[in-house]
């Protein structure tokens, strides 16, 4: 198992003032701003009696969004009004935004703005920072929400998994596969293409069980696996830990 | 003057107006002997028997109608060609990419290009004269994906190449001029004698005629069933007139030649409350949900897989909204996944 990552994932809080909340996450390539505002009073038409809605907007780093950005808000509005407490706020709205700024390009060919190829690579960076940004806004959830991007690839015969593979690793890549686990160690979402067995996507699933949710016992787990990524479920903490001490720091 | 004769609710009336407690009513009955069915009168884990109709569309080089329960969807495939020199960042294949992945024809020059309409009136939520639901630019979107993924058209089938020195003499008159673009050629596209000259575009168009659930899995089948039909002209590069001809006759149209039979099939999960938080209550799996159903499930899971070739191939995995469905649930779907293939491949068949 090998991470084509350098650097580790940085988050900015609150930095956008008109919103509830707001964040920018960078990480694997990507930096995403995303803002929050929320609950506020949603049109008659779209309003649920017993709940709130969840509106979810992805705008890519060029060009105005397509079918393959409806396609991730579909998918990040379901996993997201799963963990919000949506019937805390009957009748509301609760509107998430979320510009992609940088996209890591595929050196090799020329990318394309219409109909990029393949939508799953961006969609843990747009988790990550959607669940910043709802804690930002201190919107009450039930768990937080941690995620990967895994590539397989067969090499000189043996399977190897990639942890956030680069545009050209996911293009010779045999399948590609995203998971989000909740904070409870839940898988609430994933999302696979291309060719494997269900002994390939078990496997998998186990390393990205690593990635996400590595036991708290501590030492055992030091090893290589912990080297191999960051541990975005830490990260999540630590960075609501600073600014929650950075806010408290008058007092 | 209608009066209510007692406080009992016809059945329709209870669906209309609480659906979640009617379709839980149905599946857990109060009384023991009655056996569990949804609402439509499947037991849960039954689909829809799919029917199969191609080459109904007489203009399109191939399509399909496939009727699933209520859910009723036409594929029309109808190839256009495209000059290479027509391709902005146009870069020739080596032998030594027709093997390697590291030039995929299809993807980069977009020679497959769906597009999934859901007619006004398929079902009461679709509205005249509004830009395409979240819904379709979504499906057309997962289709695109999967068509690229699965690698299910032979790109080698797409390329047209110049016609073979010596070929008959008497072309003038069986052909048919299918490209009026007179542009010159490049200097680099004239060194290579079987340089490919111009490609097909698949434009693949699926309507839902009538929707009533499912419209992921019954337009995958449709688009399939719809490419195992199309067979097009033999297509050539007139050095001459510089065009892309093609052969009149039928007999000389080729089909082309699919890789697989990938199935989808797509199952939502049902919780006995309606705001389920992990662990508190039963669940029912209902696969091939209808309108009804999805309306009333949280997380859907789409499981594509081959099986053409003997042992079972996944193409895709595809869950979301919810935590229900964990890792043994997944070996089960890819079982019922199974079941599902055998069913569409002796339907399209």
């Amino acid at each position: 198992m090998t991470t084509t990552t350098t650097s580790g994932p940085e988050a900015i809080l609150s930095h956008l003032h008109s919103a509830d909340g707001s964040a920018t996450f960078s990480y694997a390539g990507y930096t995403i701003v995303g803002a929050v505002n929320g609950p506020i009073e949603a049109q008659r038409r779209d309003e649920i009696p017993e709940e709130a809605v969840v509106d979810v907007v992805v705008r890519p780093a060029a060009g105005v969004g397509g079918t393959r950005e409806r396609h991730l808000e579909g998918l990040l509005q379901s996993t997201l009004r799963q963990i919000i407490l949506v019937t805390n706020f009957p009748r509301a709205l609760i509107q998430i935004t979320l510009q992609v700024t940088v996209a890591p390009e595929n050196e090799y060919v020329n990318t394309k703005v219409v109909q990029a190829n393949t939508n799953l690579p961006i969609l843990p960076a747009l988790i990550q920072t959607a669940v910043l940004t709802l804690m930002s806004a201190a919107i009450p959830l039930t768990a937080t929400l941690t995620s990967v991007v895994i590539a397989a690839t067969t090499e000189d015969g043996s399977n190897r998994e990639i942890v956030n593979p680069t545009a050209r690793e996911i293009e010779k890549s045999r399948s590609l596969h995203v998971f989000a686990f909740t904070s409870h160690g839940d898988l609430i979402l994933t999302q696979s293409e291309g060719e494997f067995t269900m002994q390939e996507w078990e496997d998998i699933l186990a390393c990205a069980q690593r990635q996400c949710c590595p036991s708290t016992s501590g030492d055992i787990n030091m090893g290589d696996d912990a080297a191999s990524g960051a541990d975005l479920g830490t990260f999540t903490r630590s960075v609501m830990e600073a600014k929650i001490a950075s806010d408290l720091y008058w007092k | 003057m209608a009066t209510p004769k007692s406080l009992t609710l016809s059945s329709t009336t209870f669906a209309k107006l609480s659906p979640h407690p009617y379709l839980l009513a149905n599946l857990q009955p109060a009384d023991p002997s009655t056996t569990p069915t949804r609402t439509n009168g499947r037991q849960p884990a039954q689909t829809r028997t799919p029917y199969i109709n191609t080459s109904s569309l007489s203009h399109a080089h191939g399509s399909a109608v496939v009727r699933n329960g209520d859910t009723t969807v036409i594929c029309g495939v109808r190839g256009e060609t495209i000059l290479t020199s027509a391709i902005p960042n146009y870069r020739a294949p080596s032998p030594a990419d027709h093997s390697s992945s590291s030039l995929d024809e299809a993807r980069d020059y977009d020679l497959l290009v769906p597009n999934i309409e859901l007619a006004t009136g398929c079902a009461p939520n679709f509205l005249p004269g509004v830009p395409p639901t979240t819904l379709a630019q979504t499906l057309s979107t997962r289709v695109y994906s999967l068509l690229h993924s699965s690698k299910l058209v032979d790109v080698s089938r797409l390329r047209i190449y110049p016609e073979q020195v010596g070929g008959e003499k008497n072309k003038e008159d069986d052909d048919e001029k299918m490209d009026e673009a007179e542009e010159e050629i490049d200097e680099y596209a004239v060194s290579e004698d079987k340089a490919v000259k111009a490609y097909w575009v698949l434009y693949i168009d699926v309507l839902f005629i009538s929707f009533d659930g499912n419209p992921f899995d019954t337009a995958w089948t449709a688009i399939l069933a719809a490419l195992r039909d199309t067979k097009l002209p033999l297509a050539y590069w007139d050095a001459d007139r510089e065009m892309v001809l093609c052969k009149r006759s039928q007999e000389k149209a080729i089909p082309l030649n699919l890789q697989g039979l990938p199935v989808a099939c797509t199952a939502s999960v049902f919780t006995a409350k309606e705001k389920q938080k992990k662990g508190s209550g039963s669940y029912w799996v209902l696969v091939d949900p209808d309108r009804l159903e999805e309306g009333l499930c949280d997380e859907t899971v789409t499981v594509v897989v081959d099986k053409l070739r003997g042992s079972t191939k996944i193409l895709g995995i595809s869950k979301h909204g919810g935590t229900v469905v964990g890792p043994e649930f997944m070996k089960k779907m890819v079982a019922t996944a199974e079941s599902r293939w055998d069913e569409i491949h002796a339907a399209i068949e």
